[in-house]
């Protein structure tokens, strides 16, 4: 709004940065504990007396953890890849053409979006079960696609919408097929958000810890979030370790996001996403 | 490109002509998408039915067979289960009623041009982008009472004794439920900050006019407006936390004492611990269609326009 003082202006801003501050800080708490020497932490002090990467050099020492990590890059890659493949085609579809059953396949594939992992965890784990998938990166691929799968076809449907329909007709009547100027015309246009799109699909997979625990019981074949839990070890247990290896399954995550916010933010909004 | 060749442009070719019939090309392009749609969503909600309705014990014999509504009856005569049921509202209304209360004043604080509240509703989103399994570790890292500094704080105020909050039914109850709603509030910020964003200059100018003081302009502009917004995303957020497991079960386990175990545990619990899927998708039944009819009445909420 109009006419405000600059003081005004200024003690808000400085309310802003408090406020912050205080939602921030039990996020910037794992990232400072996991730099922090460990006598440190159990001291109890407020401020770190001495920065140290001890904690990550000793998760990345344990072959679990190593495992987890590329069992990690592996599933959040293929899902990245996979839904990015799905997603665009129908997106295309959906913006481009009219046909019998498209508002049903819309809202078909924006419900899957709605649906939380929980209501269909129980069966989804006894069908995996049944077709002998237990303990593989392939049912955990597969489930991993219901992530982010809905909200890449509704943002890049909207990318879609905006390129105006004349710059493919043109390449249709230079005799590009229709899948030609798909490639040739729409994706390098709207390359950014098919990025932003599958940064998402990753993301949204490399943090996923409920169908990995549901689906995933071998060592060989853990994730990331399932590696954290591990790091509990009864005996020789660390806090430091665990909040470095916190650290590195939200780094990712957060950075990507602050990257691509401005692709992100908006079918966020448009869709409601499970966090 | 290997097929953009000469015979392409052949002049024998009077329309483009591709493998696929032109009608049929949306439907080969959306359905890889609809049939993970189909796979995930669609087969197992119609499986989990069928499920609900088979006599399945684990322990007693390997395969179902059909027990008709066994599980339901038994479902209904569930006392620690109903109980969950309870605990689940109180956590799902307690998640959305902290989500509005921190969302709102933020949202207000937010909506303004300054660069410090632009980089600031960037900023916000790290606790809704951070996974579970990270915030979930690192509250309780926070609440340890051996390190960590918010036990000592709560400590010093006098809400937690000398062990941590989390071994007390009420308090661990509580502190979750309020992380639950601490880690919702970003998405909440971002969609009344839109829908504040939307709301045009001369509804607030017409109200100075009409000798409106700033608590007034923000009942009868403010309010209205962003409503709807509130009610849609409150009730998105009130489905997630319905269905919440992960936090609950990082930080708790459903513990101390059952106090934090909501249906997501409960029903996690039935299928892993107790090895009775069927009656698990009865549960996950149960949960869809309270759910839908609790959905219901908030979308009645709504303001027509």
């Amino acid at each position: 709004m109009r006419h405000r003082s600059a003081v005004r202006e200024v003690s808000l801003d400085l309310v802003t940065i408090a406020v912050l501050f205080l939602l921030l800080v039990p996020i910037l708490w794992v990232f400072v504990a996991s730099v922090r020497p460990e006598t440190d932490i159990t001291g109890g002090g407020l401020l770190p007396t001495r920065f140290t990467f001890d904690h990550y050099a000793a998760i990345l020492a344990k072959k679990p953890f190593l495992i987890a990590l590329k069992n990690s890059l592996i599933v959040g890659i293929t899902v990245a890849i996979i839904t990015t493949a799905l997603a665009m085609p129908a997106a295309y579809a959906l913006s481009r053409f009219t046909f019998h059953g498209r508002n049903f396949f819309a809202l078909l594939i924006l419900g899957t979006q709605m649906l939380p992992s929980l209501a269909v965890l129980v069966p989804l784990v006894v069908i995996v079960r049944q077709i002998g998938l237990t303990n593989t990166l392939t049912a955990l691929i597969f489930t991993h696609l219901a992530l982010g799968m809905p909200i890449a076809v509704w943002m890049l449907k909207g990318y879609i919408d905006a390129i105006p329909k004349e710059l493919e007709e043109a390449a249709l009547i230079d005799g590009c097929s229709r899948l030609g100027a798909l490639w040739r015309i729409v994706v390098p246009l709207i390359r950014p958000a098919i990025i932003a799109v599958g940064t998402f699909a990753f993301v949204l997979s490399w943090g996923e810890y409920l169908m990995a625990l549901a689906l995933i019981s071998k060592s060989d074949v853990k994730t990331l979030p399932l590696a954290l839990q591990g790091l509990f070890d009864p005996y020789s247990f660390s806090w430091g370790q665990v909040m470095a290896g916190g650290t590195i399954i939200a780094m990712p995550a957060i950075l990507l996001f602050l990257i691509f916010r401005r692709q992100l933010v908006g079918g966020l909004l448009a869709g409601g996403v499970k966090g | 490109m290997a097929f953009e060749t000469t015979t392409r442009l052949a002049p024998a070719r009077p329309r483009r002509r591709s493998i696929v019939p032109d009608f049929l090309l949306p439907y080969g392009m959306i359905g890889p998408a609809v049939f993970v749609a189909f796979a995930i969503a669609i087969v197992p909600l119609t499986y989990a039915l069928w499920l609900s309705l088979q006599d399945w014990y684990m322990l007693r014999r390997p395969t179902p067979t059909f027990g008709g509504l066994i599980n339901y009856k038994q479902l209904l005569q569930d006392g620690p289960l109903w109980a969950a049921f309870g605990r689940t509202w109180i956590w799902t209304i307690g998640t959305v009623f902290v989500e509005l209360v921190l969302a709102l004043p933020i949202a207000l604080l937010l909506n303004r041009e300054s660069a410090v509240a632009r980089a600031a509703s960037a900023l916000i989103l790290l606790p809704w982008v951070t996974p579970f399994i990270v915030l979930g570790f690192g509250w309780r890292f926070l609440l340890d009472s051996d390190v960590g500094p918010i036990h000592a704080l709560l400590h010093a105020i006098g809400l937690a004794g000398d062990s941590s909050i989390l071994n007390d039914p009420v308090g661990a109850f509580a502190i979750i439920i309020f992380i639950s709603g601490w880690k919702g509030t970003p998405f909440l910020v971002i969609a009344l900050l839109a829908a504040l964003k939307s709301i045009p200059d001369e509804l607030y100018e017409a109200a100075e006019v009409d000798g409106a003081g700033p608590v007034s302009r923000f009942i009868h502009v403010t309010l209205p407006e962003i409503w709807n917004t509130a009610i849609t995303v409150g009730l998105v957020l009130g489905i997630l936390a319905f269905y919440s497991f992960d936090l609950p079960w990082i930080m708790t386990k459903g513990g101390p004492q059952d106090a934090t175990t909501i249906v997501g545990i409960a029903m996690y619990k039935a299928v892993f611990l107790d090895l009775r899927p069927a009656y698990a998708a009865a549960i996950s039944i149960v949960m869809l269609v309270l759910l839908f009819i609790a959905s219901l009445f908030v979308l009645k909420l709504r303001r027509r326009s």
